[in-house]
């Protein structure tokens, strides 16, 4: 249902976001609300409005969420992004084995959605738990079409009593 | 003449390879889950007897790796909230390790060199968590012996992971027990010990105040392989020596899916 919600949603911020492109780049950036460096830019004009602005984000977030639901190796944490891109934050965490685990994580700020792969080692001494690794960008909506990234920094804490979670994503993400 | 020398290198070898094999370790496991449903919380209880092939006492043991099935479920144990630290637990016993460290609880039948070879108890072995180990999980066992051999005694274990049938394993170095002082060392002949949250109760802050509630343990893996869930325990002696030996908890009886808790 989220999906199917999210589908109609980016289509109508599809619509807005020619629109936006046509008013500027400028104003596209404040919008989005996010610190934004553009690294190459193709031609742009009113008379080009298809043209898309390659950008790359410094990613720098902070995400703090709670258990919805656990099924087997799986944890559902759902909670808030803060940081460069702000917005609700998903994780599905699977804990693999003693030591490892992988993550799929969503944040959907207004504007768009971004979804991504991570790997991590992990640890757990006494009441928490911590692990650290990388997150992929595979996938992205919104303003965030097209979005990808690779090797981003990929690290959290797990209370263990009750498994809210604090996660953290930096690195560069190109648009 | 040539052919009695040729009889006596037989026999000789014979002897030899006779009392070689009697100086063979045997080993015997015993696990079991409680409670034992398919995806339940459960408390891993596990035992092993040494001997060697003539019923004698063993070699001093240095070391025993349990490997665990595939498939335990360590995402939502509560186990081991609290870190024990070793030289806290050498100086003054579990009694000095937060409750919420403690993970299970055995005993020990060891056999000194100069006793009856009945093998004598050590009734109280308790196992708590401590500080991790390059990110592994460490389990602590205090052993308390009083008699023959007066000595609380730290070994530690490491959960690691494992592969194939196994998910996990947990190694323990055994420290050599001197019967006396420069003594013979000690022989250990049995060991039983949980990993669970039976018998225990952990303490958290609930409005201000204590309140005492049970852990969670490890999950007994959702799905059962093919003739039951297999431990395998590998030991080393300090003879050099080695034995392993293997056993299966059966698949519970299908009932219908099991919740966590």
């Amino acid at each position: 249902m989220r999906i199917l919600e999210s589908s109609v949603r980016n289509s109508r911020r599809g619509l807005r976001r020619a629109t936006i492109a046509s008013a500027g780049l400028a104003a596209a950036i404040a919008a989005s609300g996010l610190t934004v460096a553009v690294t190459s830019a193709t031609a742009f004009s009113a008379t080009a409005p298809k043209a898309r602005q390659a950008r790359t984000i410094a990613l720098n977030d902070t995400g703090r969420l709670h258990e919805t639901g656990h099924h087997g190796f799986r944890l559902d944490e759902q909670g808030t992004a803060t940081g460069t891109i702000k917005g609700s934050i998903y994780i599905h965490l699977n804990i693999t084995s003693t030591n490892h685990v992988t993550a799929e994580v969503s944040i959907y700020p207004s504007n768009g959605s971004l979804t991504g792969q991570g790997s991590a080692s992990y640890r757990s001494e006494g009441g928490q738990a911590t692990f650290s690794g990388t997150l992929s960008i595979s996938r992205g909506t919104g303003s965030y079409a097209g979005a990808h990234a690779s090797a981003l920094r990929f690290s959290g804490t797990i209370q263990r009593s009750n498994d809210a979670t604090t996660v953290h994503v930096s690195g560069n993400l190109s648009t | 003449m040539r052919r009695l020398a040729t009889a006596l290198t037989l026999a000789g070898a014979l002897l030899w390879t006779s009392t070689a094999l009697a100086e063979v370790e045997q080993a015997s496991l015993h696990a079991s889950f409680s409670p034992d449903r398919l995806g339940a919380s459960t408390t891993i209880a596990f035992g092993f007897h040494l001997q060697t092939t003539a019923g004698l006492a063993p070699p001093p043991l240095q070391s025993v790796v349990l490997h665990m099935p595939a498939g335990l479920n360590y995402t939502l144990t509560t186990l081991g909230l609290s870190i024990c630290q070793p030289a806290v637990l050498q100086a003054r016993g579990p009694a000095g390790c937060p409750p919420n460290s403690r993970v299970g609880s055995g005993s020990a039948i060891v056999e000194v060199p100069f006793g009856t070879g009945s093998g004598h108890e050590i009734p109280e072995i308790q196992a708590v968590v401590g500080p991790s180990h390059d990110g592994n999980m460490v389990v602590l066992f205090y052993a308390n012996g009083q008699t023959p051999v007066f000595a609380q005694l730290v070994f530690q274990g490491e959960v690691l992971p494992d592969s194939g049938l196994f998910g996990s394993q947990l190694a323990t170095d055994v420290p050599l027990i001197s019967s006396v002082p420069n003594g013979p060392d000690v022989s250990i002949v049995e060991v039983k010990s949980t990993i669970g949250p039976a018998g225990l109760t952990y303490y958290r802050h609930v409005h201000g105040r204590l309140a005492p509630f049970k852990p969670l343990g490890v999950g007994v893996p959702e799905r059962c392989p093919k003739g039951g869930f297999p431990f395998t325990a590998s030991f080393a002696f300090e003879d050099g020596s080695n034995a392993s030996t293997s056993t299966t908890v059966p698949c519970p009886p299908p009932v219908h899916r099991a919740r966590r808790g």
